[in-house]
C-alpha cells in the first residue's frame, strides 16, 4: 500500500481491482466447478425434491409430496434410527479410542515406530478389502472369531447377518480403521510444548489432572475438526454396508443406513423426487449438526490467540 | 474447517518425527539429588530401577495386546489366502496353511479379469492426478500468495463444500451426465477434478504455500516477472514436497474409490479395482481363499507403497488435519 503514495496517478482502487482479477484468474477452474458440481446441482435437487421425476422426461411439480411421504415412510424412519445408532456410537468411540492410542504412542517407549505403524496400517487398507475382511473374520460358523469365542464356551452371533449384532459389527469395522484420526491427534499431541507438563508437575498436577488440564485443551481445536469430519462422515454411512450387506439393508432393514435408502430410492427404484428430497433433509441434518457443534465449541475449545 | 489458530498445532513438528520415535523427557522421571545415605540411596534406585521396569513392561503389554488386535485381521487374511478352499473352513482353525498354496492367486487372476481391473483403475488415477495437480495448484496459488478482498471468505465456501453430503448434488449430476452421454465410462469421475473438486489438495497445497516466503515472490515481481511465471517457475518447483503428497493421496482415492465408479461405471470390462472386489464376495463366498487373495492383492500394493512413502503420507495428514 506504501507504493500507492508514490504513485499518486493509480488509485489504490486501480490496484485492488488488478489483484482482484489475478486472484479471481487463478482461482477460476474451482469457481467454474462449483458452480457447476456443486451450486446449480444442489439448487437443482432442491428443486427436484418438490416435483415426481424419474429420470426420463421432464420433473412433474407435486409440491410437498415427497417431503409428507417420508414423514409416513416406515422404512425411512428405520434408516433414519439405524444412521443415527451407528453415529452417536461410532463418533465418540472413535473419538476417545483414538484419542487413546495417541497418548499411548506418544509415551516414550522403545519400538514405538512399530506400534504406530501397526495401528496406523488398518486404515489405509481399500475399503472393500477391509469389508471383505471383516466378513470373513466373523463369518458366523467358520470364521476366527467365533471359533476363538467358542474355544471359552461362547456361543457367537452371526455378526454381520445378525439384526441385532449387525450394526455394532458395522462399528468395530469402523474402530478398524482410526489411524487417521490417530496420527492426526499424535502430531497435535507432540505439538504441545513440553514446558507445559513440567510447570504443571511441579504444581503438583498429576497425570489424570495434566490430560485434563493441559493436553486436552491444547488440541482441542484438533479434536472439534475431527469430531465434525467424522459426523459428517458416518452420517453419510454406505460404503461398507452395501459391500457386506445383499440384498441392501438386510437383515430385517437392521443395515438400512440413510444413504443405503436414498441409493435404493434414487437408483434402484428411480424415485428421483423422493430421493432428492431425501438428499435436502439430510443436508439440513448435517447443516444443524455442525452450527451446533461450532456454537457449543466456544465453550470447549481453546484458542491460544484469542487470549481465553 | 474453521478459524483455528496455527500457534496450536504441531505446524513446526518435523513431520517424520511422528513416525519416528521422539525422545520425550517425562517429567516423573527427572534425576533428582538425594540426600539419603549411600544403602538407602542403592535401595531408592533399585527400587525405582524395578517400578519403571515394571511401567515400561506394562506399557508393552498394552500395546502388544492392542497390535495384535489391529494386526490380526490383516494376518489372517494373507493366511487364509495360502490355504485350500476345505482349510479355509477348517476347524478348529488352522493357523499356518498347509500345504502352503501358491494357486489360489493365479486361478482367481483367471477367473476374474482382475488385470483389467488393476489396468482400469491405474487409468483412472492417472487422470485424476493430471486433473488434481493442474488445478489444484492453480487455485491453491490463488487462495494464498495473492491478497485480493474476499479471499478467504470464498477459501471458506469452499472448505463448506466437504461437509456437503454427496447425495445432495447426485442426482442432478448423474442426469447431467447422462445429457453429456458420459455414464458407463470414467468422464464424470475424471472432468470435475480439472475443476478444483479435491478440496483436500488444494487445502494442502494453500497450507504449504503459505509456508513460503513472500519476498520471493516480491524479488521476482520487481524483477518484472509476472504472476504465472513466478506461479510456474518459483513456487511450484519449491512444492515439489507437497505435490508429491497430493498425487500420493490421489492414487490412494482412486484406488479406493467405491462410490463413484459404482454409480456410473455400468459395464464389468471397465470396472475399477474396487468394483472388481466387491464382485468376488458375491460370486465366490464357497471358497474364502479366493475372496482373501483377492483382499490381499488389493492390499498388498497399498501397503508397500505406505512404506516407502511414509514421510509423504505422514505429512499430508498432519498438514490438512491438524490445521483446521
Amino acid at each position: 500500500m506504501a507504493s500507492t503514495a508514490v504513485h499518486k496517478v493509480t488509485p489504490t482502487r486501480l490496484i485492488r481491482w488488478r489483484q482482484t482479477r489475478l486472484g479471481l484468474l487463478f482461482i477460476s477452474p474451482w469457481v467454474i466447478g462449483f458452480c457447476l458440481f456443486y451450486l446449480y446441482p444442489f439448487f437443482a435437487t432442491l428443486y427436484y425434491s418438490f416435483t415426481t421425476f424419474t429420470g426420463i422426461g421432464n420433473p412433474a411439480f407435486t409440491g410437498l409430496s415427497n417431503y409428507s411421504g417420508l414423514l409416513h415412510d416406515a422404512t425411512f424412519r428405520t434408516a433414519l434410527f439405524n444412521t443415527f445408532y451407528y453415529t452417536i456410537i461410532e463418533v465418540p468411540l472413535s473419538t476417545v479410542a483414538a484419542l487413546g492410542l495417541a497418548l499411548l504412542l506418544n509415551l516414550n517407549v522403545r519400538g514405538q515406530v512399530i506400534y504406530r505403524t501397526l495401528f496406523y496400517i488398518p486404515s489405509i487398507v481399500p475399503v472393500v478389502a477391509s469389508s471383505l475382511i471383516f466378513v470373513w473374520i466373523f463369518q458366523p460358523s467358520f470364521g476366527i472369531v467365533n471359533s476363538l469365542l467358542s474355544d471359552v464356551h461362547v456361543n457367537g452371533p452371526a455378526w454381520f447377518f445378525s439384526i441385532t449384532w449387525s450394526k455394532p459389527t458395522f462399528i468395530l469395522l469402523g474402530l478398524w480403521g482410526l489411524g487417521q484420526p490417530m496420527v492426526i491427534y499424535l502430531a497435535a499431541l507432540q505439538g504441545v510444548p513440553k514446558e507445559m507438563y513440567e510447570v504443571a508437575a511441579l504444581e503438583g498436577a498429576g497425570p489424570w489432572q495434566r490430560l485434563r488440564k493441559v493436553t486436552i485443551p491444547m488440541i482441542s481445536p484438533v479434536i472439534l475438526f475431527n469430531v465434525i469430519l467424522s459426523l459428517v462422515l458416518s452420517i453419510q454411512y454406505f460404503t461398507q454396508a452395501q459391500v457386506i450387506e445383499s440384498p441392501a439393508g438386510s437383515p430385517g432393514n437392521s443395515t438400512m443406513f440413510f444413504v443405503t435408502y436414498y441409493y435404493q430410492q434414487a437408483f434402484t427404484d428411480l424415485h428421483l423426487g423422493y430421493a432428492s428430497a431425501m438428499a435436502f433433509l439430510l443436508f439440513i441434518l448435517v447443516l444443524i449438526i455442525t452450527v451446533v457443534l461450532l456454537k457449543t465449541s466456544r465453550r470447549w475449545v481453546y484458542y491460544e490467540n484469542e487470549g481465553r | 474447517m474453521q478459524t483455528v489458530s496455527p500457534q496450536v498445532t504441531s505446524a513446526r513438528t518435523p513431520f517424520f518425527l511422528i513416525l519416528r520415535g521422539r525422545r520425550t523427557v517425562q517429567p516423573g522421571q527427572k534425576e533428582r539429588g538425594s540426600k539419603a545415605a549411600p544403602s538407602q540411596r542403592q535401595s531408592a534406585r533399585r527400587s525405582r530401577v524395578l517400578r519403571r521396569l515394571g511401567a515400561s513392561l506394562g506399557k508393552h503389554g498394552v500395546l502388544i495386546a492392542l497390535s495384535a488386535m489391529f494386526a490380526l485381521p490383516l494376518i489372517w487374511m494373507a493366511g487364509t489366502s495360502f490355504k485350500t478352499a476345505q482349510q479355509a473352513l477348517a476347524l478348529p482353525v488352522v493357523w499356518w496353511p498347509h500345504p502352503f498354496l501358491w494357486s489360489n492367486y493365479p486361478d482367481l487372476f483367471a477367473s476374474l479379469p482382475y488385470f483389467r481391473f488393476f489396468w482400469n483403475t491405474f487409468l483412472y488415477a492417472a487422470v485424476t492426478i493430471v486433473g488434481v495437480c493442474i488445478s489444484s495448484s492453480l487455485v491453491a496459488y490463488g487462495f494464498s500468495r495473492l491478497r485480493w478482498p474476499g479471499r478467504d471468505a470464498v477459501f471458506y465456501v469452499m472448505l463448506m463444500t466437504l461437509i456437503l453430503p454427496f447425495v445432495c448434488t447426485l442426482i442432478p449430476l448423474f442426469v447431467m451426465y447422462k445429457n453429456f452421454g458420459w455414464i458407463g465410462g470414467y468422464l464424470p469421475l475424471e472432468v470435475p477434478t480439472f475443476f478444483g473438486s479435491s478440496v483436500f489438495s488444494t487445502f494442502l497445497l494453500r497450507q504449504f504455500f503459505m509456508t513460503i516466503p513472500q519476498s520471493l515472490s516480491e524479488a521476482a515481481r520487481i524483477d518484472g516477472a509476472n504472476e504465472f511465471y513466478i506461479f510456474l517457475r518459483i513456487i511450484l518447483p519449491l512444492a515439489k514436497p507437497a505435490m508429491a503428497t497430493v498425487i500420493l493421496f490421489q492414487f490412494i482415492y482412486c484406488w479406493n474409490d467405491y462410490l463413484g465408479p459404482l454409480v456410473y461405471i455400468s459395464n464389468q470390462n471397465s470396472y475399477p479395482l474396487s468394483l472388481g472386489l466387491a464382485l468376488i464376495l458375491g460370486e465366490f463366498t464357497t471358497n474364502w481363499a479366493w475372496v482373501m487373495a483377492g483382499a490381499t492383492a488389493a492390499t498388498a500394493p497399498i501397503v508397500i507403497l505406505f512404506f516407502f512413502t511414509q514421510r509423504t503420507f505422514i505429512q499430508g495428514i498432519t498438514l490438512t488435519g491438524t490445521k483446521g
